[in-house]
């Protein structure tokens, strides 16, 4: 059976990828993303095995009528960040936190932190 | 169009682009200077997510392209980066999906496509598997010829491409594909025929890359391997300086022009060698032509173009040289003499060329030898027995590997002289095939209106051939081509009689045999009882070779008794004969004591002398016609019948029965009969033999006959008869029958045979039969009383 599978569509989900900062602390993790401009109802967290995907959608707005781009470095549209962490998430704690232009994801892990 | 579907399809700015094609999941830095074109990224980035649709132009030449001038399957791209610079934008495009167009509308200056997405079909298969891992080898290989500094992280890069797909699109813009083959890969339908695209673009492209890189080494090597051998050369030449040996190269050529200033040439010759020279100084003396011109010079040098021996112009001593040589050969040593005589009155006289025609073991080679020792001249022979090829005789062209000059100037070459005698044995017996016919060639060297300028292929200078003393030798003339026959004197060397032979042995086979076995002439005698019955009991020939190696045999034998200390002198009797030699081996005695009638006795001469053969004919009762057997050849055939037409129309006159011929057939056969027999010779025998049947008279046993017969009866002349005569006597026949015009050939007999046959000259059919069958002879007799 042929699949309709994408590899196009894998890639609109990830134009682009924020960098992040990983914590350690005694009862979990830390994760810091680079998402400024992105407005946190467009970001969403997902959560499987030990792997903590955030995706979302940077969108680009107009700050002055009659303004044209000169030059362009930050990435719009679509993101997506796979984190690997070295135990299970699953039924973890999740907190998200947006705060200038960072969003700040902590997790409580119940399992064994090797 | 399902409503998910619908949903789909969006309207995007519209970046036409050239030479290039954007894949999905790719990076694509543009420079857009097109109004248009800026237009459109302008648009773009005016919205939220920053998309457009690129397509790729299919003329590259337009620019301001329609729907028309685009390929209908495109990429949507995003703008991931852009900044202005020198009139345009430079932006980077990162391909996101594949698109279809399906409809272009103009928004003021820039133009929007209407798209919907086209997702590859992938299915996964092991031919997949097999064409993705196929797909990286190729492409491993082709970044290690194209940029092997990179190779390694090329191919780490290549192998990391885990999806087929991202795998094609990302090695595309690696090797340039054209632009078409960039749009079949974007447009094609399944991850396969994505892949087997790829391969094949990667297969041919490798092949290219080989070739390309075997012409780049290949051209390598090659110099480096010129540069070596120079460098090596320099070594060496300073090696000999510092040895303090000249060039030898050098030094050879100054030995050449020293030989050349000093040959005595003939002037055309000269300056064709001047020539040669020049270019030989000229070449360098690794060139392949410098052996071949070195060589060609060489014997062009020591070929003896003005180099003659004197001739010995002294007739008494060139007749003691002959004699002391052979024996008898009366017309032979004659035509030499015959020779010296006019050279000694003109010098300039052509020389003549002979033919020695005759059996084995005659001494034709040998007679050759003697001669050139009666002149004072070189001798030199070539066997031509089974040559086959012209170029043996005419050489090759310098031009071929290994090409060599032909045998007649080779032999000149050994000679060292212009006019020696120069034997070509054998020459009926030349082969030829499709390399050509040798005697063909022969045809040119032999004539001495051609020969004076004989062109040898190898040499290809005309050399004087005309001094030469052309002898052939040969066993039989049937063989020998008519023009080249034409050309040469035939003298005739036939068989030894006994009483020759036995001369012959006592003269020089003797002598030689004694030398040879390390005796002493005194050790040894044979008396001539002894040599006749070799001759005649222990060797049958024409010629005298197995006389002497019997001979060798008792010379031999008496070797041993003297090595075993046994130094009595020993004589071979005619009686102690057969302790030497063994039982004998021939028998004198092999004629017929007495014959039936139907029976004759016919001579025949064979290429080993002459042969006695008896000619059997019998009537069959109740058998009609004429039956031929005993391998007779045509000619022969032909004959006998003659033969029997000649007899039935003269039955009357013979006194024979006619309704015999009614009643009954006639079977003639000629025994032995495993040997092939022809000619017409044989035409009295039969017509005899058939007398002697019809008539019932047998013929006389003592009496040979040998003679062609016409249908009216003539007797004509036939050849070889004084083998014949002499195999006669050997065979104990009193009388033999000839025609008559060859009576003047029995001036070749020994006196001694002459004077013991009985010979009777036949000028008709009636003579012979009267003569053979004594009945007929009475029958005739009275019927030419009851005439008178």
């Amino acid at each position: 059976m042929p699949v309709i599978f994408g590899a196009a569509q894998s890639v609109t989900e990830r134009l682009w990828r924020p960098a992040a900062d990983i914590y350690q602390t005694r009862d979990g993790w830390i994760i810091k993303y680079a998402v400024a401009g992105v407005k946190p109802e467009d970001m969403k967290i997902a959560i499987k095995g030990s792997a903590i995907t955030v995706s979302g959608f940077r969108r680009d707005w107009k700050l002055e009528e009659g303004c044209t781009y000169y030059a362009m470095e930050i990435s719009y549209n679509r993101f997506e960040r796979t984190i690997e962490l070295p135990c299970l998430l699953d039924g973890a704690e999740v907190r998200m936190e947006a705060r200038d232009g960072i969003l700040i994801v902590r997790l409580k892990c119940r399992g064994v932190n090797p | 169009m399902s409503n998910s579907e619908e949903e789909k399809l969006q309207t995007l700015p519209l970046l036409p682009i050239k030479n290039s094609v954007l894949f999905p999941t790719l990076l694509m830095p543009i420079n857009a200077g097109r109004p248009a074109s800026i237009a459109a990224i302008e648009a773009a980035l005016a919205t939220e997510e920053k998309e457009l649709v690129v397509f790729a132009q299919r003329d590259a030449s337009i620019d301001e392209p329609q729907a028309g001038d685009l390929y209908t399957i495109g990429t949507k791209a995003v703008v991931k980066k852009m900044a202005r610079g020198r009139g345009g934008i430079e932006a980077v495009l990162l391909g996101v999906e594949r698109v279809v167009l399906i409809k272009v509308e103009q928004d003021g200056t820039y133009q929007r496509a209407r798209v919907r997405p086209l997702p590859i079909i992938e299915e996964k298969s092991t031919e997949i598997e097999a064409l993705h891992r196929e797909v990286i080898d190729l492409a491993t290989r082709a970044v290690e010829l194209t940029q092997p500094q990179a190779a390694a992280g090329m191919a780490q890069l290549i192998a990391s491409a885990k999806e087929p797909l991202r795998l094609v699109y990302m090695l595309a813009p690696m090797f340039s594909l054209e632009l078409e083959k960039e749009q079949a890969l974007l447009e094609a339908a399944t991850v396969t025929d994505t892949l087997r695209l790829m391969h094949a673009y990667l297969s041919h492209e490798l092949q290219v890359l080989e070739l390309r890189s075997k012409i780049a080494s290949e051209a390598q090597t090659e110099m480096s391997k010129e540069q070596r051998d120079y460098l090596l050369r320099q070594q060496l030449k300073a090696i000999q300086k510092e040895l303090g040996g000249e060039n030898p190269e050098q030094n050879e050529l100054t030995l050449l022009r020293e030989r050349v200033e000093k040959a005595d040439l003939p002037e055309d010759v000269r300056k064709e060698v001047e020539r040669e020279l020049g270019r030989l100084e000229r070449l360098p003396p690794a060139a392949p032509d410098y052996n071949v011109g070195r060589t060609y010079l060489d014997l062009v040098l020591e070929l003896p173009w003005k180099t003659a021996t004197e001739d010995v112009l002294d007739i008494g001593r060139a007749r003691t040289v002959l004699d002391e040589d052979h024996y008898d050969l009366r017309e032979i040593k004659d035509r030499i003499l015959e020779h010296l005589g006019v050279l000694k009155l003109n010098p300039t006289a052509k020389s003549p060329i002979l033919c020695f025609v005759g059996p084995p073991g005659v001494g034709k080679t040998s007679l050759g030898q003697s001669i050139a020792r009666a002149l004072g001249r070189k001798f030199e022979r070539l066997s031509l027995g089974g040559l086959h090829d012209e170029a043996e005789l005419r050489g090759h062209r310098r031009t071929y590997i290994g090409a060599m000059p032909g045998r007649i100037i080779q032999a000149i070459r050994r000679a060292g002289v212009n006019n020696p005698v120069l034997m070509l044995d054998e020459v009926d017996k030349i082969g030829h095939d499709f390399r050509g016919d040798p005697a063909a060639a022969l045809l040119e060297i032999l004539d001495p209106e051609q020969n004076r300028t004989f062109r040898d292929n190898y040499i290809d200078l005309p050399f004087d051939l005309s001094k030469i003393f052309f002898i052939t030798t040969a066993n039989t003339l049937d063989t020998i081509a008519r023009p080249l026959l034409d050309r040469m004197e035939l003298l005739r060397l036939s068989g030894y009689s006994e009483e020759e032979k036995v001369e012959i042995a006592k003269r020089y086979l003797i002598p030689r045999q004694i030398k040879e076995a390390g005796l002493q002439p005194d050790h040894v005698t044979l008396e001539s009882e002894a040599l006749k019955a070799i001759v005649s009991l222990y060797t049958r020939e024409a010629g005298v070779r197995q006389l002497e190696r019997t001979i060798g045999r008792v010379t031999r034998k008496i070797a041993v008794l003297h090595a075993e200390g046994k130094k009595d002198p020993v004589t071979v009797t005619r009686d102690n004969l057969a302790e030497w030699l063994g039982p004998r081996r021939f028998s004198t005695d092999q004629a017929r004591k007495q014959l039936p009638a139907g029976v004759a006795t016919g001579l025949a001469w064979t290429e080993t002398g002459g042969d006695v053969l008896y000619i059997e004919a019998t009537l069959l009762p109740s058998g009609r016609g004429l039956t031929l057997t005993g391998q007779l050849g045509e000619v022969m055939q032909e004959s006998a019948r003659a033969a029997q037409s000649y007899i039935w129309s003269h039955a009357e006159e013979l006194g024979i029965d006619r309704s015999l011929f009614r009643r009954y057939g006639v079977h003639i056969h000629v025994p032995a009969g495993a040997t092939p027999k022809d000619g017409p010779s044989a035409g009295v025998t039969m017509a005899t033999a058939l007398a002697s049947i019809y008539s019932r008279f047998p013929a006389r046993v003592d009496t040979a006959m040998t003679g062609e017969i016409t249908l009216t009866g003539l007797v004509l002349p036939i050849g070889g008869v004084k083998e014949k005569v002499l195999a006669a006597r050997r065979m104990g026949m009193k009388r033999v029958i000839l025609p008559r015009d060859n009576e003047k050939d029995l001036s070749e007999l020994p006196d001694t045979v002459a004077k013991e046959m009985e010979f009777i000259f036949a000028d008709k059919i009636e003579d012979v039969l009267t003569a053979a069958i004594p009945q007929l002879g009475k029958h005739f007799s009275t019927l030419e009383q009851a005439a008178s």
